[in-house]
This record gives C-alpha cells, sequence and structure tokens, in this order.
C-alpha cells in the first residue's frame, strides 16, 4: 500500500464517533430520570408547546435581543444542516463527504461562522463564569490561597455552569474546527498536513457537536422549567 | 511391464526437457559488472529445415554453391540468451494467450479512407478491441501491415497454416535484439532499406540484418512465387535475372574479422531514441504544430531514459508503469516503477525508498488529499495542457511515424484524440488516448463482429470508389445513402453471415425490413476505445492546478467540460461529446460544484473574519479570567 493511498474512510473514528454520540445522548437520558421534570410529566403537551414557542420571537424582547435569538436560531439551523451533511457520510455510510453533500456543507459553513461570531460577541457577556456558578470550586480556592471572597466584586448573572462550559466550548473549538478546513484550501500544507488538518476537522467536528447538543440540551432545560 | 517402462521413460523425457528448459545459458544472467559488454561473435542463419543446425554465415562463400544467408538473431544471439524466454517478454508475448494483458493498452489501428475503416486491432483481449483474426487478418498479413514498428517476435514467428509456402519463402520475422540494443548509428529502423521497409517487402527473414547497419538487402520476397526457394542458389541465380528481383544481402566490407566474427555495439540499457521509434507521441493543438514546437518528458530532460524506469531482466518481462501493474506483472519492480513508486515510494517498506533517481517528493501543497483517490498522477501531469478540444493525435504505431513517405497532413487517419479525461477500471480519471471505431460488419446474436478486411474491400471498395477522397487522407464525407447502398450490396454478398451493420460515432447503423437506416445508439461494439496515457509528463510547474482550483473546477474548463470531437466518414453524425461524459459524473452537479467555486475566495474571507472575531472574544475573557486570578492573588499579598 502506497502513502498516498492511505487516505481512506477512518473506521476509528467512526467507531469513536458512534459511541460518543450514543453516551451523550444516554447521559442526557440519565440526567433525565435523575433530575426528572416534572411538570413534563404532568402536563406533556404543554411542555411541547413551550417547547416549540422557544423557537418564535417574543414581543418583549428588544431589538438587539431578536437579532439575538434570530441569530442563535440560524446557528442552529446550520449546526443541523452541517452536522447531518459532515457525519452522515461518514457515520451511516462510512465514506468521505462527497457530491452535493459537500456542496450544502460549504455553503452553511460560511453562514455558521457568520452566526457563531455574532454569537459569541452577543453572549461572551452573559456567559462569562461567576463565583457563584462554582461554589465547590471557590471554597478550594479559599483554602489552597487563603484568601476570603471579595464582596465588592459584582456578581454575574448565572446561566448554569454546564450551559457556559458548553458555550464556551464551543466558541474555542470553533477555532480549530474552521481553521483546519479554510487553511488546507491555501498552497500552506503538503499531503500530510492536509490529512492532519482533515481529521482535526474531523475530531473537533465531533466534539463541537457534543458540546452543542449539550448546550441545547441545557438551554431546553433551562428554559422550560 | 510395458506400460511402467513408457511411464519411466516418459518421466525421464519431461526431467529433461525441464532440465533443458531452466538450463542457463551464458549471457542469461549478469555477473554484476556494470561495464560496457563486448559481442564479438560469428553470425548464425536459420537453416531450411525446422531442427537442422544453424548455418555459420561466411561471406566468401561461392554464390554458386551456397546462398549468403541473413543472420538470424534467433541463432546467432540465442547462443547466448536464451530465445525461449525472452520470447515471454512484454513487446513479444501479445499472441500467447496465457500472458497477462494488463491494463488497456495502445490498439493496432486498421485504418482505409476508401471503406470507412478506422478499427483498434489487438491479440491482446483487452475490451473494446477486436483479434485480427475476427476482422480477417492472418497474422502474416497483421505483421506485414504492423510488424514495421514491432521489433519482431509475436505474430511474425507463429505458424501459417493457411500459407506455409509463403511463409518459408520470407520466413519468420524473429525478434529482432538490435532493434533496441543496438549502439550502431547505422541502426535504421525506418530508412528506405531498413527495417519497415522490409517487413512491408514480406522480407522478413532479412529484415534484422538490412536494419542492422552490417549489410543491405536488396529485392522482395512478396514479389517471388510461393514455389521460391531462397536456400536454393539456382532459384536465386535464376530469379536474379527475373523482372522482379528475389531477397538478396550483400554484407558491408570489413564487417567480418579474420575469424569471421562480427563485433556488435550491443547497449544493456537500451537508449530513449530507439524506444521513440514505436512510441513517439505528437500532439497537434492549437499552438503546436510541430515536433520542435513541443517539449519532451520532463524525465528525459532531467537525464532519464526510458529504461530507468520501465525495466527488465533477461525475460524481457518490462515494467510498464502504471499503479497497480504488480497485480499482473511478476516483475520485482513493478510496484516501484510507477509515479508513486519513485516518488513517494512505498510505505510498508522498512527501508526509505523515496526519491529514487533522484525523483523529487511532491508536497502537494494544498491540495485536498480527495484528488488522489479520484484521480491518477498522470491526470495532472501527462499528456499536452488540456484545451478546449482534445489536441489530434498521432503516434508512431498508428501514423507509422519515422518510416517513408509518411502523410504529414494533420487530418491523417486515424483520428486519435488526447487528452480525454476518462474514468477507467480502477475509477480514477486519468488522461486517455481516444479513437472512435468505424467499420463494417454483422449482427449476430447482439455482437457485432467485424467483417473481414478482404470482402469489405471488394464490395464497399468499389462502391465507394467513386468518391472524392481527400488528399490529407482525411475521411471522405459519407452520407445515410452511402451507408444504405453498403449495407445493401454486403446484405446481397453469399460471404456475410448475419445482418449487416455500419458501425460509427459510436453508433450501429443497420438496415429495416424496408431497408430503411436505422440507428442504434447504445452497442457497446460501437464505444470509443480509449487507452491511459503516461507520457509526455510535464514538469510540476505545469501540472492541472497548479495556479488555481479553477485549472479543472471552473464552468468552462476542459478537463470537463472541454468538446471531444464525435469523428466519422459520416459527415452528418459527427459532432462533439463532453468530456464529463466519459467520466460517470453528473453534469449538472460538475457545473455548479465549478460555480461553487466563484465563491470560494469570500467563503474563506468570511470564515476568517468569523474566527478572528472568535480569537478576540476569546482572547479578551481570557484576560479577564487570568485578571480575575490575578486580582485574587493579589488580594492576599
Amino acid at each position: 500500500m502506497l502513502r498516498i493511498a492511505k487516505w481512506e474512510p477512518n473506521d476509528m473514528f467512526r467507531t469513536i464517533s458512534i459511541v460518543a454520540f450514543l453516551v451523550t445522548v444516554g447521559g442526557m437520558a440519565l440526567n433525565c430520570i435523575i433530575s426528572p421534570c416534572k411538570e413534563c410529566w404532568r402536563h406533556p403537551v404543554r411542555k411541547l408547546v413551550q417547547l416549540f414557542t422557544l423557537l418564535l420571537i417574543e414581543q418583549k424582547l428588544s431589538p438587539v435581543g431578536v437579532l439575538r435569538k434570530l441569530v442563535y436560531l440560524l446557528a442552529l439551523l446550520c449546526f443541523i444542516v452541517l452536522a447531518v451533511t459532515g457525519f452522515y457520510p461518514t457515520l451511516v455510510l462510512g465514506e468521505h463527504i462527497s457530491g452535493y453533500l459537500v456542496m450544502v456543507h460549504a455553503t452553511f459553513a460560511p453562514i455558521f461562522a457568520i452566526c457563531l461570531a455574532v454569537l459569541a460577541v452577543m453572549w461572551a457577556r452573559h456567559c462569562r463564569l461567576a463565583r457563584g456558578d462554582w461554589p465547590w470550586f471557590q471554597r478550594a480556592v479559599q483554602r489552597v490561597t487563603l484568601v476570603k471572597s471579595a464582596d465588592d466584586e459584582a456578581r454575574c448573572e448565572s446561566s448554569g455552569l454546564g450551559q457556559k462550559i458548553a458555550f464556551w466550548l464551543i466558541i474555542f473549538l470553533a477555532l480549530p474546527l474552521a481553521l483546519s478546513i479554510v487553511l488546507s484550501m491555501y498552497p500552506l500544507f503538503g499531503t500530510h498536513w492536509q490529512e492532519l488538518l482533515l481529521a482535526i476537522h474531523r475530531y473537533t467536528a465531533l466534539v463541537f457537536a457534543l458540546a452543542a447538543i449539550v448546550h441545547t440540551y441545557l438551554l431546553i432545560r433551562t428554559r422550560t422549567k | 511391464m510395458i506400460l511402467t517402462g513408457f511411464l519411466c521413460s516418459l518421466v525421464l523425457c519431461f526431467s529433461a526437457a525441464a532440465a533443458e528448459t531452466e538450463q542457463k545459458l551464458l549471457g542469461d544472467e549478469s555477473d554484476g559488472s556494470r561495464a560496457h559488454p563486448i559481442h564479438l561473435i560469428p553470425l548464425s542463419a536459420e537453416p531450411s529445415e525446422e531442427g537442422a543446425e544453424p548455418i555459420k554465415i561466411d561471406p566468401d562463400i561461392d554464390p554458386e554453391e551456397e546462398v549468403l544467408l541473413p543472420f538470424s538473431t534467433r541463432r546467432t544471439c540465442g547462443d547466448c540468451h536464451s530465445y525461449g524466454l525472452i520470447k515471454k517478454g512484454w513487446h513479444f508475448s501479445s499472441v500467447d494467450p496465457n500472458a497477462q494483458a494488463g491494463r488497456p493498452g495502445q490498439p493496432w489501428i486498421y485504418v482505409d479512407a476508401r471503406t470507412g475503416t478506422q478499427i483498434p486491432l489487438s491479440y491482446r483481449p483487452w475490451p473494446g478491441t477486436f483479434r485480427p483474426e475476427q476482422f480477417g487478418l492472418s497474422d502474416r498479413q497483421f505483421t506485414k501491415i504492423f510488424g514495421r514498428q514491432t521489433p519482431g517476435g509475436g505474430a511474425g514467428e507463429t505458424e501459417d497454416p493457411d500459407e506455409p509456402m509463403r511463409q518459408y519463402v520470407s520466413g519468420k520475422l524473429e525478434i529482432n535484439c538490435l532493434s533496441c540494443h543496438n549502439g550502431d548509428p547505422r541502426q535504421d529502423q525506418g530508412g528506405p532499406t531498413g527495417y519497415a521497409v522490409q517487413i512491408s517487402r514480406g522480407n522478413f527473414r532479412w529484415a534484422a540484418a538490412a536494419s542492422s547497419g552490417l549489410a543491405s538487402v536488396k529485392g522482395s520476397a512478396d514479389d517471388m512465387d510461393e514455389m521460391y526457394d531462397p536456400f536454393d542458389p539456382f532459384a536465386v541465380e535464376t530469379a536474379q535475372s527475373g523482372k522482379t528481383k528475389p531477397p538478396t544481402i550483400t554484407y558491408h566490407q570489413n564487417v567480418f574479422d579474420h575469424e569471421k566474427n562480427v563485433f556488435f555495439n550491443i547497449l544493456r540499457e537500451v537508449p530513449s531514441h530507439r524506444c521513440y521509434f514505436c512510441h513517439s507521441n505528437l500532439y497537434l493543438g492549437q499552438q503546436e504544430s510541430e515536433k520542435w514546437s513541443a517539449d519532451e518528458d520532463i524525465h528525459l530532460k532531467a537525464g532519464l531514459s526510458c529504461v530507468d524506469c520501465h525495466r527488465n531482466g533477461i525475460d524481457h518481462n518490462i515494467t510498464r508503469g502504471y499503479a497497480g501493474e504488480e497485480k499482473t506483472s511478476s516483475n520485482e519492480l513493478a510496484a516501484t516503477s510507477s509515479c508513486q513508486g519513485c516518488h513517494l515510494g512505498e510505505s510498508s517498506s522498512s527501508d526509505p525508498v523515496a526519491g529514487r533517481l533522484g525523483a523529487p517528493v511532491p508536497e502537494h501543497r494544498g491540495l485536498p488529499p480527495v484528488h488522489f483517490e479520484r484521480l491518477t498522477c498522470t491526470a495532472c501531469h501527462s499528456g499536452p495542457w488540456p484545451a478546449a478540444e482534445p489536441h489530434v493525435s498521432k503516434t508512431s504505431m498508428a501514423h507509422r511515424l519515422g518510416t517513408p513517405n509518411v502523410n504529414k497532413a494533420r487530418e491523417m487517419l486515424p483520428h486519435i484524440a488526447s487528452p480525454v479525461f476518462a474514468r477507467q477500471s480502477d475509477g480514477k480519471i486519468a488522461p486517455h488516448k481516444l479513437v472512435w471505431p468505424a467499420f463494417w460488419g454483422v449482427l449476430k446474436d447482439e455482437q457485432i463482429e467485424p467483417i473481414a478486411l478482404a470482402t469489405v474491400t471488394k464490395i464497399i471498395g468499389e462502391l465507394l470508389s467513386s468518391e472524392n477522397f481527400p488528399f490529407s487522407g482525411d475521411w471522405p464525407d459519407l452520407t445515410a445513402d452511402h451507408i444504405v447502398k453498403g449495407l445493401t450490396s454486403l446484405a446481397s454478398d453469399n460471404s456475410v453471415e448475419g445482418k449487416p451493420v455500419y458501425v460509427s460515432a459510436g453508433k450501429v447503423y443497420g438496415l429495416d425490413d424496408a431497408g430503411e437506416l436505422l440507428r442504434d445508439n447504445a452497442h457497446s461494439a460501437a464505444e470509443p476505445y480509449l487507452w491511459p496515457i503516461g507520457h509526455d509528463v510535464r514538469p510540476a510547474a505545469q501540472s492541472l492546478g497548479v495556479r488555481y482550483c479553477t485549472d479543472c473546477h471552473a464552468t468552462d474548463a476542459p478537463f470537463f467540460f472541454g468538446d471531444v470531437t464525435i469523428d466519422s466518414p459520416i459527415a452528418a453524425a459527427r459532432g462533439v461529446k463532453k468530456m464529463i461524459e466519459f467520466q460517470d459524473l453528473g453534469r449538472f452537479f460538475t457545473w455548479v460544484f465549478a460555480f461553487s467555486f466563484v465563491f470560494r475566495p469570500w467563503m474563506k474571507i468570511i470564515v476568517l473574519a468569523s474566527c478572528a472575531v472568535l480569537a478576540v472574544v476569546l482572547l479578551l475573557y481570557a484576560l479577564k479570567a487570568l485578571s480575575c486570578v490575578v486580582k485574587v492573588l493579589a488580594a492576599r499579598d
């Protein structure tokens, strides 16, 4: 087998991806069981309607809020399209992305990148980590540093630690995810590095997708409470 | 008892035969010296009778007693090199049914504008070609037409059951070792009395000697009666006095030394110009008009010769040099003699093997690896740069380049187009040469067999004799009426069994019961024959994609959307076919995909700008986090 012909559908990636998706979905199911939403069991229809209304734009929102929601919904749509077009051929068909799928993938990718940039700007402050998000960590730090919390430090509005971590993970992973594929389009890297960049894109996309799923799940949980 | 004795003797005979086969001759195995070999040897001729001792050639014989014969390579060279082993080599094994056919290669193309014929022939079972006997050509006839650009052997050496006497007169066309290995600049393959001309005269026995530069040959075996005996001095003398002359040989003075030995300047490594006699290509594009205006293969310009890559041992099982050849070839270098073999090496090898012969290891910067799955190396690197229409291509084998009285017109048949980017059997797209078959045949059980050449020449030749045939050697402009008349004439001829058809322009023309012309667009026999090209390799700086992706991924890029001319003697059937139709790709998809490259720079800018924003946000909040940490730690002090 020659080196040039080595680039073939990565069975290991396929296995890892399937396991990772199953574990994530399983984790979310477990979370639902351990910490059940009582309202969901009592009024499932009402909750479904509420879930659906999350996609709508509330009238009380300011123009910036409307923009933020629209961008988020657009990003969500792009994410779904990108995930389906990216993972379907690899995980289901066992082949590389090609044909119309690659064109759809490449069309939605820049839109998604813009959405992420806008969301990063609009949500970053909202999602910054605050002391209240992790009291256990704060206590640990106090023990190590012997420093007590300063009362003058304003507390940020908390939106859940998991959600925040997922957000920052998404923003952080978006960089290697996008750069790995864009840089491969420039005559900078040879075949070996091209293969590495593609591998980075694949694995980053996997972690990114998992983070996005978790973030969306936590967001829904928070909003439907 | 008798049976046991018979079996024992049979076993002994087989053992002896096996031992004889395996016995190595003096020159079968090299001792490892790379020095120039000296061949000062006696000449031997083929005897008149099979199995007799070879005849030692003495230039001083009495012509009234003996006939001065041409030397036989089989007897002269075969004294030290196993002729039977060499015969199995790629250049000589086409007629061997057990020989591996490998990847489809260049066929022999029989052309005759006067009968509207352009048919690819091959002894190898390459799909799309016909065996010469299917076309009514005996091995001898085939050799007379195409032997000019072979190194002998193959069909030239088979027994001719139909014309044994004629074969006795002309002899067999033995493997001509000197065609390739003669270092003598007088080696004459294509001169006025050289190898090609001798073969066309039927002087098979004399061809090697006539072209060697050691002797000159006059006369023609074809002009002799079938009863002529070239070994009988009286017959030769009698024939000499006739109007037509028999083939006779005269060895040049000083060829023989005092011991009647002859010096051959034998080259172990065949010089490229010898290969060129049969393997020259001329690509006539919009710019290039002649050989001098086109560059040679980059490997030759870099100082390599053909045999640096196309190697063989004494078995002459030469590597053809394509990827995957090792599956069918027993040549130990088959896997490493392809483009990848030299430039990349084998990844499974424990030693570093990339960069053989100074081959640069390619980086392919910016080229998505998927291209290596879908394209051969040659797709981007070989043949002329693709144009809106493939180049008119001439090859030595098809257009007998380098032989006397070649019609140099651009339109000369056969019409070969290249490069045509088509999908090959391994699923990869590769540049090909293409020829559209055109021939008269019969339809039997959904199969089309060509009608014998003699029948076609007689019936169709007469029918079209009054037409105007261009001096350039191009097709005449035939009409549907000509085809109807031709098919009607063939149908009325008793020698044609089955329903006559005419194959041309990718279609099969036949007559219905009412005598109207019918056209079938989907018969495999009508499909164009394509064979992949390896040369001439362009330098990396001239490879496809070197400027930008749009070298191929543009809505008008010749790679996908070039116009391949549909060639035919029927004027109304000529047209064009898009290159993409040979690639099993969706035309709309490919067009849309190519169109998307218009927006590719925008996409890059948008994504990079988005990344910059993301990076700034991350940096900003990372600094804020750092600020918090610093504050916490500073508060302790």
